[in-house]
């Protein structure tokens, strides 16, 4: 039983895989109108629709499993179980007024205006106090030619990238604004590339393994 | 065969050609891989927590199952199928962390598995694979009090990151835990760079389960990686010289 729901579920997961990988090189309008390739390829943007609305359906999932587990910590009393509350309150009064007047009433908007997005806009701000810290303790504990190649390559494109910190008139703000475009467009743009690279046939590989059903995250 | 893009296909064969056979010669010429300080580490540390009571953290990642940056959140999971083995009999097992729904689905159903191969799904709770937000920022924003709140001492961040990924890592730094972070975005492998104690750069993040020995199949997937790789840098090597020669195409 177990060996055939296992089965089942790879079955599925190859085919779907296989049917909607072949689509990328197959030019669909260039195949007969009532063959059964033609048909095959017609499922295939039925799944990916399927696809989409199960991602919405997984969402709900999440928003559930989230809830739960802040719950389960509030039940426990664990460590940190008061920001669970506020979670717990904030998540049921969003969702109820969400239901009610719907997502786009002047209620919601003012919880995402007011709350959603400012704390969004902190963390992107403390982001910038983060690197900065980041930075120097790189340079502080792991002091390899590396890092302190990286951190140099990241204060010379800070000063050539523009005024603020030397006058864009000076001799000097020429020499390091060319110097600056040299590094991203040729020394930066080059490694980019090389990195795309390896993570291109990283993601093809980890792709094959998923569609030849070596790697089943998606149980037995 | 008209409509069919043949170069394409024949790239696709190429990678499943070239899997089947370092899957096959693995036993008789097994692979011989740099050393990556990162995954060297992470062993050891592993071990340590689970012998203090510590929890590990598997981040998989704010990228989406449907989406384009799927790929090193699947990666992140042979990553989690390793932890996971090893800590399931711990008091405290891994926990894996993700922004999208599915994937959380997906962590689950992977740590669902372990504990059943371990003959331990009693021991399973649901809650080990959780979505933290549904956002980026939101996701990043709850990730403190976890690590806190749950004795985290090893944050692994394998999966799909913006700039929220820099946070991710440092929050885990400042909380005075083993870091070990890579994504497949190039910016943002810049930034875990700095935040991160042990960064894994390019392709590194798929190399987990080769180095974790999740099995020969990510071994031999390593190794189609290098090979077309080099054929790919023969090839741009002859492209330049042949233009350098004035030969063009």
């Amino acid at each position: 039983m177990k060996i055939g729901t296992y089965l089942l579920w790879a079955a599925m997961a190859v085919g779907t895989g296989i049917i909607v990988l072949l689509g990328y090189f197959v030019q669909l309008d260039q195949i007969p109108a009532d063959g059964l390739v033609r048909n095959i390829f017609e499922l295939r943007l039925l799944i990916m629709r399927w696809a989409v609305l199960l991602a919405a359906v997984s969402l709900g999932i999440g928003l559930y499993n989230l809830f739960l587990v802040h719950w389960t910590k509030i039940s426990k009393q664990e460590t940190g179980w008061k920001y669970s509350a506020v979670l717990i309150v904030t998540f049921v009064v969003t969702l109820i007024l969400g239901l009610v007047f719907g997502p786009d009433s002047r209620a919601v908007l003012f919880l995402f205006n007011s709350i959603q997005l400012p704390v969004e806009t902190s963390l992107s701000a403390l982001l910038a106090i983060t690197l900065s810290l980041a930075g120097f303790r790189l340079v502080a504990q792991r002091r390899d030619l590396i890092s302190l190649v990286f951190v140099g390559t990241a204060l010379l494109v800070l000063i050539g990238s523009g005024p603020g910190i030397i006058s864009t008139e000076s001799l000097f703000f020429g020499f390091f604004a060319g110097l600056r475009n040299w590094l991203v467009q040729v020394a930066a743009a080059g490694g980019a590339r090389g990195i795309l690279l390896g993570v291109a046939l990283g993601s093809i590989v980890t792709g094959l393994r998923v569609l030849l059903a070596v790697d089943r995250p998606y149980g037995e | 065969m008209g409509g069919v893009d043949q170069i394409g296909l024949f790239i696709l064969l190429l990678f499943v050609g070239l899997l089947v056979f370092f899957v096959t010669i693995d036993r008789r010429r097994p692979a011989t891989f740099r050393p990556i300080r990162g995954y060297e580490a992470l062993k050891g540390v592993i071990e340590r927590a689970v012998e203090a009571g510590e929890r590990v953290h598997l981040s998989l990642g704010t990228g989406s199952v449907i989406g384009t940056d799927s790929a090193p959140a699947l990666a992140g999971l042979a990553i989690l199928t390793s932890i996971a083995e090893t800590t399931t009999m711990s008091d405290k097992p891994v926990v894996a962390t993700t922004g999208d729904g599915a994937m959380a689905i997906l962590a689950q159903d992977t740590l669902r598995r372990v504990y059943t191969e371990a003959r331990a799904l009693s021991r399973y709770s649901p809650i080990s694979g959780r979505m933290l937000g549904p956002t980026p920022f939101s996701y990043v924003a709850n990730l403190p009090i976890l690590l806190a709140s749950e004795d985290i001492s090893v944050h692994v961040l394998a999966g799909s990151f913006g700039a929220e990924g820099a946070l991710a890592a440092d929050f885990g730094e400042r909380q005075g835990s083993f870091v070990l972070a890579g994504t497949d975005d190039a910016q943002s492998q810049a930034l875990l760079y700095a935040t991160a104690e042990h960064p894994l750069i390019g392709e590194e993040i798929f190399a987990g389960g080769a180095y974790l020995n999740v099995g020969r199949v990510h071994r031999a997937s390593l190794r189609v990686q290098d090979a077309v790789r080099m054929l790919i840098i023969t090839g741009i090597v002859i492209g330049a010289v042949l233009s350098l020669l004035g030969v063009s195409f």
